[in-house]
């Protein structure tokens, strides 16, 4: 399907974009995962480095490297770092 | 018995495609709907085929039963599975 979306930033820009850069990933679950985005494909599954696992807003856990499934993403954000 | 006349769906400019509705709202503020009590606003910066969307200086509220939790972001890509809603123009009662 071709949209006429010039100078848009589609979901396949956007995932180009954030690679290597601090990231949180939200699952459908509420439960949160701040680290660094390793790499990532077009089903959202997603390789994280220095991981950190929140739930409701504490932290739980840590992980050196994680590996999440594409299907249980809500989102993925960027950090805005000072 | 007469046919049905063929409806030109580019012959009446009342009649848009749901994506090309989507497609005028990229760069202004958009209100989203999810599935579950939730609800994200934000400015829409681009979309996919399957509606996952990528938004810039966004608002997330959660509806508990505590009450509204709201949290803010800085550009996000919401997988468009748990999408419900899509309102053009952002949350009405934006205050």
């Amino acid at each position: 399907m071709a949209e006429g979306q010039s100078g848009a930033k589609t979901p396949a820009d956007f995932l180009k974009s954030i690679k290597g850069k601090a990231v949180i990933v939200k699952l459908n679950s509420g439960v949160d995962y701040r680290g660094v985005l390793a790499c990532l494909d077009g089903y959202m599954n997603i390789a994280m480095e220095q991981t950190e696992e929140y739930v409701n807003g504490q932290l739980k856990n840590k992980y050196g490297d994680c590996f999440i499934r594409g299907n249980n993403v809500l989102y993925i954000s960027t950090v805005r770092q000072a | 018995m007469i046919a049905p006349k063929k409806q030109n769906l580019h012959g009446n400019p009342s009649q848009i495609l749901p994506s090309e509705l989507i497609d005028r709202c990229v760069g202004s503020k958009v209100w989203v709907v999810l599935r579950g009590d939730k609800e994200i606003e934000g400015t829409l910066r681009g979309f996919d085929v399957f509606v996952n969307m990528v938004l810039e200086d966004v608002t997330e509220y959660e509806i508990t039963p505590e009450g509204r939790k709201v949290n803010h972001l800085d550009q996000i890509l919401l997988n468009g599975n748990n999408i419900a809603v899509l309102v053009p123009g952002g949350k009405p009662e934006d205050s």
